[in-house]
């Protein structure tokens, strides 16, 4: 009860028992409190790691940043060694999203799904905070120590190296240390094409490949549009290539499986595996004989004349490229494009491409090395040996691994140097001779890593941040500022001694033995399988096979029926004297002799994956019975090569069902239960090459619309109205759209069993339909997206008004309205409504941090599909309406299109006349998939034109 | 009296056993005036059992999401829907014999209106779970109702089917539940009257609203219950039409068909009816209403069953007609996909059961045999939720996109919830017969030939009341 006191000499001090400093009776209850607060205290503090550097950034925040803003940095993905430009989205500090860097001069705005997917390393709680010594957490300093003592007879393993930086500071390193050796090797080896021009050309080069200036593309097993070598960069180019004009470029693949590549070809051959040089052989006699050059061998028949034909007719402006790793077959490519006079123009080895820099016989040499125990210490940056090529680094007597995160190899590494993120630190690039990437960080380190770079430069003495060597390094050469800025920088490269061509080297191939071979490839959303830890790749739908989660054995139509194989039957499959148990899928197209299955699975690091998807009484695993996501087949393909003749496949008798997207396969309804005429199912509208010329409305199914409604429309645009078109000529199903998707709108992974059970999250998908019989098919590649109807059938039926429709023409989805009676999505008839299940995973902190804050986690029981990037629409439109005007067209990109590598999708307002997407409505070759039903969808698509045969339009007639 | 006995020869008494009034009371109210039987207990256990599994299923459900169901992106619907339209099929008969043939003067009615009540009742409750379980939010079950709240200007979709069918559905379980309330007061009364424990007395005082039995409570008790009778009629073909528009409103080929809500209709008395049946025989074998239940009764049901059956096999036909007139593939592709396709045992079962079956009772042997009418009854009974499951899940699994096609299995937890709503039912059910009169005694008597022939007339319950209250 203190009085107030009126003045300061009124309160005295002596009366205030309050703030009187009392004698403390400490007696033995509060020594023992104060005694348990002090240890207790003092020992949490203890248990906390020491403040490394500044969790939170931006807590003075820079000026020009505005939190809930975007910025985005230009940088280079890392996905692959593709190099391609980015954009890496950051929002209040942290990156979100890659997207395309549409000014680069190699991927031209596109990005695939595996540089999209890599941000998710970023947020991989699992990855290395710091060094390992002898299976200890250690410091820097103690592993320096350690390594510094140890650096005798070295050899430095990594993966083709992109930066230039790296490559000197390697470089610098080998030199330094006397007997030290570099070698480099990609899983996925392009090592032959390189072996071939060195024999041919005289120097070991890999040229680039310039799809965009060719008119006739004849491939031979290579899957340029999927996973060779640069696949958004030939995407991009082949797109162009293939643009409807007189000039359109005529594909033809030849080929063992069926790829993505195959699936767009304009006339597939299927070729077993081992006649891939026979043919060339017989190409190369046809193309010789027409040049007037002399070659070894006679033209015999094959199904060459028309590719060849083709070919000369096209000469300077054709391309023959050959996936297979044999260099006598390679050097047949190279005499057959010299033959053309196709150097220069669409093979580039002047500025070469320097995306595959590995080199087979060098790993060989290491390998032998290693057996004879003649190496050190063996340093391991960024690959995965053991596990790749099962190479016995244990051999080694120092086995140092610079790596991000557990793997094969990192368990039998003496040293684990923890790896900075590539999204963390500076680094660069130079994909193609020429053109340099600079990488920057977007994001402070998590943990105590050190990048490569920064590594070896301690090794050496003189330790230096990333920053200061990568710009130490291109100080001389660009310009600095305008380089970062740009996210690369054009730059003088560096003469490529080539000698004139030797024709010598050239011999002709003869057709190996035939039987039952084992193929290896590399699925388009896992390529190698680096990324195997990546939830996001492993649940990506494989463009053609639709399968996910897992590898499986494809065998062709034909071979099937033959063995008596059905979907999910596991089979036993014996190669090169390892065997590994595999499910059967069914691959229509693939050469009978031809058992497929795709690398990169069978990896430690998907042991993670055991509690994905939602936990529940029926539920089954995600892993297979190895606790893996799929199996391992590296052992059964000799080391640098994806062909193991000589397999052997026997059913087991057991059965995995595989986790398929789509179960259907075909474009056609089933025969015995058509309707008359009714076989054909015109969701994809298509027609031939010379149709098209004939005119250009070509293969579009006429619907007699009523002209009049019974009822005025609901709705009136008054302002925009937002509409989509998509090319399906111009796409090649490489499911860029389907991640760019995903990560955007924080669309949730569900796990093997969900997909299973045929409730698959993604809200963009692609269709693909077969049509033909048996493996002689054709394939159509379609993205299905929320229609955004006018009519919409599922505004009608949801009884509380969840689903509406904006006045700018979107079908707006309010998902804490709704309820989840599904009948939206029962009533949709394109299927593209997708229904929370369970509360699906968002359990780890770490990974949390990759969801964009601009779009609702939806919890369980709501409905959701794609709202046409509704974010980014209004995000634009609230920048462009402060200078008070709308955003101009092109200026908002829906996050399908942004990353689409063919540039197929166009968006936006259809009610502005000079827009892209009203110009595109008025193509001829426009069509709304079911259209009959008069629900008016604001997606459209352009019919597919493909210089097929005939076939496929009598089809369609009888159809329609 | 000689005319009296060409008219008995003319028309058969509908009650056997030459009861009087007293007997009718004294028999029916005695079934449940006695202890329960061990095969009525074991009876309850079972049913009472499947309740539990079934509500153990529907908490795991709700707990856990809507995913422990067989649904898929391509098939939203599946089990929930089937069983709600099976139940609410069921529910018809009821309605329609206490009220169309009230109407019609059916007199042989009498025997069944009261249990084929009680039965839409609780047929209504188990259909009624289903549209509050399958949503994905059912906590938020209440957002479709249209009542005046404070989330906004938020209202409900009054262009959904589903809003009609909340309408649709509340609106026929009050009515059904005043009409078998009002139709029990009489028997109430009797119930009071003749109850030896101060507890029966006091309730069954209670809820007979103090009937009298004097002539004017009769007037007012007999013109309510044909306006209500008028009231319930159009429910008949009401409900069952807004339940067929959930389906016929849809743009999903197999499901938009303009000929659903007469043959939905026809397919719910159809189900109901047998449904009826299959309870009624077992107890007119249970409990001894052999006297009540005749062979009389059977065959006028089973010639409902015989007529309903038939339009529903019309129905089925005039669908595979009118897709092949329509010229429209996707139709025609859905019709020939049920019929061939990868559900095409449903198809077949559907067809064999509801379409073959029901001719056989044709025949009066048959119709005479009651463990055949027994068992056909439950045949019509299966055949009549794969109908409802056919509709749902062969339209849905193939609809026009390939791409999407897909296959629906049930999990274990949708199939013990179904079986919890027949644990829901029967457990409902059997208490019903234990504590409330299963036949109607007040409208049994009226078609007694009281005071025709019988000797000595019994004093008739409500006289005894009357004289009660004026004691």
């Amino acid at each position: 009860m203190n009085p107030y006191w009126k003045s300061p000499t009124e309160r005295n001090p002596e009366h205030s028992d309050e703030f009187a400093p009392g004698p403390a009776p400490f007696n033995r209850r509060d020594f023992i409190k104060a005694a348990g607060f002090t240890v207790f205290a003092a020992a949490l503090a203890g248990c906390q790691r020491a403040p490394i550097g500044k969790i939170i950034p931006h807590d003075k925040a820079p000026e020009e940043l505005i939190p809930g803003t975007a910025v985005h940095y230009a940088s280079v993905c890392h996905g692959c060694e593709a190099g391609c430009g980015a954009l890496i989205k950051t929002l209040d500090g942290r990156p979100i999203k890659l997207e395309g860097l549409p000014a680069h001069p190699l991927s031209k705005g596109g990005l695939c799904a595996i540089g999209q997917a890599s941000l998710l390393g970023l947020y991989d709680s699992l990855r290395f905070q710091q060094p390992i010594l002898d299976g200890q957490p250690a410091t820097w300093d103690a592993v320096d120590a350690a390594v510094k003592s140890r650096l005798n007879n070295v050899r430095i393993l990594t993966r083709t190296i992109l930066s230039p930086t790296t490559r000197a500071m390697i470089q610098q390193f080998v030199d330094a240390h006397a007997g030290a050796k570099w070698i480099e090797y990609d899983p996925l080896s392009s090592s032959a094409i390189a072996d071939a021009h060195e024999q041919t050309h005289g120097t070991r080069v890999l040229p680039r490949y310039r799809f965009d200036q060719a008119r006739v593309i004849v491939s031979f097993g290579a899957d340029f549009l999927g996973g060779w070598i640069s696949p958004v960069e030939h995407t991009a180019g082949y797109a162009q290539g293939r643009k409807l004009d007189d000039q359109t470029a005529w594909h033809a693949q030849f080929e063992s499986t069926t790829t993505l590549t195959g699936s767009n070809a304009d006339k597939r051959y299927r070729l077993a595996p081992g006649e891939t040089g026979a043919a060339l052989t017989q190409l190369a006699a046809r193309i010789a004989q027409k040049a007037g050059a002399k070659f070894d061998t006679a033209v015999t028949g094959h199904d060459l004349d028309e590719a060849s034909e083709k070919l000369w007719h096209a000469r300077g402006h054709s391309l023959v490229v050959c996936g297979e790793q044999d260099v006598a077959a390679q050097a047949l490519v190279n005499f057959i494009n010299d033959l053309l006079g196709n150097y220069g123009h669409t093979l580039d080895i002047a500025a070469p491409s320097l995306q595959k820099r590995g080199d087979d016989n060098a790993l060989a040499e290491l390998a032998r090395e290693l057996n004879d125990g003649k190496v050190g210490t063996l340093i391991i940056a960024g690959v995965n040996p053991v596990y790749d090529v099962a190479l016995p680094v244990g051999k080694a007597r120092y086995v140092v691994c610079v790596a991000q995160r557990a793997d094969e190899t990192t368990a039998k590494a003496n040293v684990v140097c923890a790896e900075t993120n590539e999204f963390e630190t500076w680094s660069d690039a130079e994909p193609v001779s020429g053109v340099v990437g600079i990488s920057q960080p977007v994001i402070v380190p998590r943990g105590q890593t050190r990048a490569l770079i920064e590594t070896l430069a301690a090794w050496l003495g003189k330790p230096q941040s990333a920053y200061d060597i990568v710009r130490g390094h291109w100080q001389e050469e660009i310009s600095w500022e305008k380089a970062v800025h740009d996210g690369f920088a054009l730059i003088e490269r560096k003469p490529v001694a080539v000698k004139s061509f030797d024709r010598s080297v050239v011999k002709s191939v003869t057709a190996a033995a035939g039987g039952l071979t084992l193929v290896g490839y590399a699925k388009v959303g896992l390529g190698d399988g680096r990324q195997a830890f990546n939830p996001w790749l492993q649940e990506l739908p494989d463009p053609v096979s639709k399968v996910t989660w897992d590898n499986y054995a494809c065998v062709s139509v034909g071979a099937a029926a033959k063995l008596g194989l059905t979907e999910g039957d596991v089979v036993r499959i014996e190669a090169n004297g390892a065997a590994v148990e595999l499910p059967v899928y069914v691959q229509p197209g693939q050469h009978d002799d031809v058992v497929a299955v795709a690398i990169g699975y069978g990896q430690q690091m998907t042991k993670r994956f055991a509690d994905v998807g939602p936990k529940w009484i029926q539920r089954n695993p995600t892993l297979g019975a190895n606790c893996m996501v799929g199996v391992n087949i590296a052992p059964l393909l000799p080391v640098g090569k994806l062909v193991a003749p000589g397999a052997k496949l026997v059913k087991t008798g057991t059965r995995r069902e595989l986790a398929s997207t789509q179960t259907y396969h075909y474009i056609t309804v089933p025969e015995k239960l058509a309707p008359a005429g009714g076989l054909v199912r015109p969701c994809i509208q298509e027609t031939t090459l010379a149709e098209y010329r004939h005119d250009p409305a070509a293969g579009i199914h006429k619907h007699h619309l009523p002209k009049e409604d019974l009822y005025p429309p609901d709705h009136k645009y008054p302002g925009r109205q937002w509409a989509m078109v998509i090319d399906l000529t111009k796409c090649t199903g490489c499911s860029a759209c389907v991640l760019a998707c995903q990560v955007e709108n924080n669309v949730p992974v569900v796990g093997r069993d969900e997909v299973q059970r045929r409730r698959d999250m993604h809200w963009m998908r692609i269709d693909r339909y077969y049509k033909g019989d048996g493996d002689d098919v054709t394939v159509a590649h379609q993205p299905m997206l929320c229609q955004h109807c006018e009519n919409a059938p599922c505004e009608a039926v949801c009884p509380v008004l969840a689903t509406v429709h904006t006045e700018e023409g979107l079908n707006a989805q309010a998902y804490n309205r709704c309820v989840g009676t599904r009948y939206c999505a029962n009533n949709c008839p394109y299927k593209v409504r997708r229904f929370n299940w369970f509360n699906y995973r968002h359990d780890d902190p770490v990974e949390n941090l990759v969801l964009n804050p601009s779009v609702t986690v939806r919890t369980r029981g709501v409905m959701e599909k794609c709202s046409l990037c509704v974010q980014r629409i209004q995000e634009a439109t609230i920048v462009a309406k402060k200078d008070g005007k709308l955003p101009a067209d092109g200026v908002i990109q829906t996050a399908c299109q942004q990353s689409c590598p063919a540039q197929a999708i166009v968006f936006g307002d259809r009610n502005d006349p000079n827009s892209a997407v009203a110009q595109a409505r008025k193509n001829p070759r426009h069509y709304l998939v079911l259209e009959e039903l008069n629900v008016r969808p604001a997606i459209g698509y352009l019919t597919l034109v493909r210089d097929r045969a005939g076939k496929n339009h009598e089809t369609h007639k009888n159809a329609g | 009296m000689s005319t009296d006995a060409q008219h008995q020869n003319l028309r058969p008494p509908w009650i056997l056993g030459n009861k009087s009034l007293s007997d009718v009371s004294r028999d029916i109210c005695g079934i449940f005036e006695r202890k329960p039987t061990a095969l009525w207990w074991i009876a309850f256990l079972v049913a009472a059992s499947m309740l539990a599994v079934g509500s153990a299923a529907m908490i795991y459900q709700m707990a856990t999401g809507i995913g422990t169901w067989g649904l898929n992106k391509t098939v939203g619907w599946a089990f929930d829907i089937t069983n709600f339209v099976f139940w609410i099929g069921i529910g018809h008969a009821g309605t329609l014999i206490s009220a169309i043939l009230f109407l019609l003067r059916q007199k042989w009615r009498t025997s069944v209106n009261r249990a084929a009540e009680a039965m839409t009742l609780f047929a209504v409750m188990c259909a009624g779970l289903f549209p509050l379980i399958h949503m994905g939010r059912p906590w938020l079950f209440y957002w479709i109702f249209p009542y005046p709240n404070n989330r906004g200007p938020l209202w409900v979709n009054f262009r959904s089917p589903l809003v009609w069918d909340f309408f649709a559905i509340s609106t026929y379980f009050i009515i059904s539940a005043g009409f078998w309330y009002m139709g029990l007061l009489p028997d109430l009364a009797t119930i009071r009257d003749r109850a030896t424990s101060k507890l029966r007395r006091w309730l069954a005082g209670f809820f007979s609203l103090g009937w009298d039995g004097s002539y004017r409570t009769w007037v007012r008790y007999e013109s309510l219950y044909m306006l209500l009778a008028g009231l319930a009629t159009p429910l008949v073909v009401s409900v069952h039409t807004i339940v067929s528009w959930d389906f016929a409103t849809s743009v999903i080929p197999g499901w938009h068909t303009t000929i659903f809500p007469p043959y939905f209709v026809c397919g719910a008395v159809f189900s109901g009816f047998a449904m009826v049946l299959t309870l009624m025989l077992i107890a007119r074998k249970v409990v001894h209403l052999e006297d009540y239940f005749t062979h009389r009764h059977v065959g006028a049901m089973c010639k409902i069953i015989i007529l309903t059956g038939s339009l529903v096999g019309l129905a089925y036909l005039t669908e595979f007609f009118i897709a092949a007139y329509s010229g429209n593939p996707y139709e025609q592709f859905v019709f020939i996909n049920r019929a061939f396709g990868p559900y095409s045992w449903a198809y077949w079962i559907m067809v064999s059961c509801n379409v073959i079956t029901p001719q056989l009772l044709w025949f009066k042997r048959i119709r005479g045999n009651l463990m055949i009418v027994f068992l056909l009854s439950l045949v019509i009974n299966v055949g009549m939720w794969f109908e409802r499951f056919v509709i749902i899940v062969s339209s849905l699994h193939r609809d026009y996109l390939p791409s999407s096609w897909a296959m629906y299995t049930p999990s274990l937890i949708e199939v013990l919830t179904f079986i919890g709503t027949f644990g829901l039912f029967f457990s409902a059910f059997l208490l019903f017969c234990r504590f409330l009169p299963m036949i109607a005694m007040a409208e049994v008597k009226g078609v007694l030939r009281e005071g025709h022939h019988a000797p000595a007339p019994a004093p008739a319950a409500p006289v005894r009341a009357a004289q009660e209250v004026e004691a």
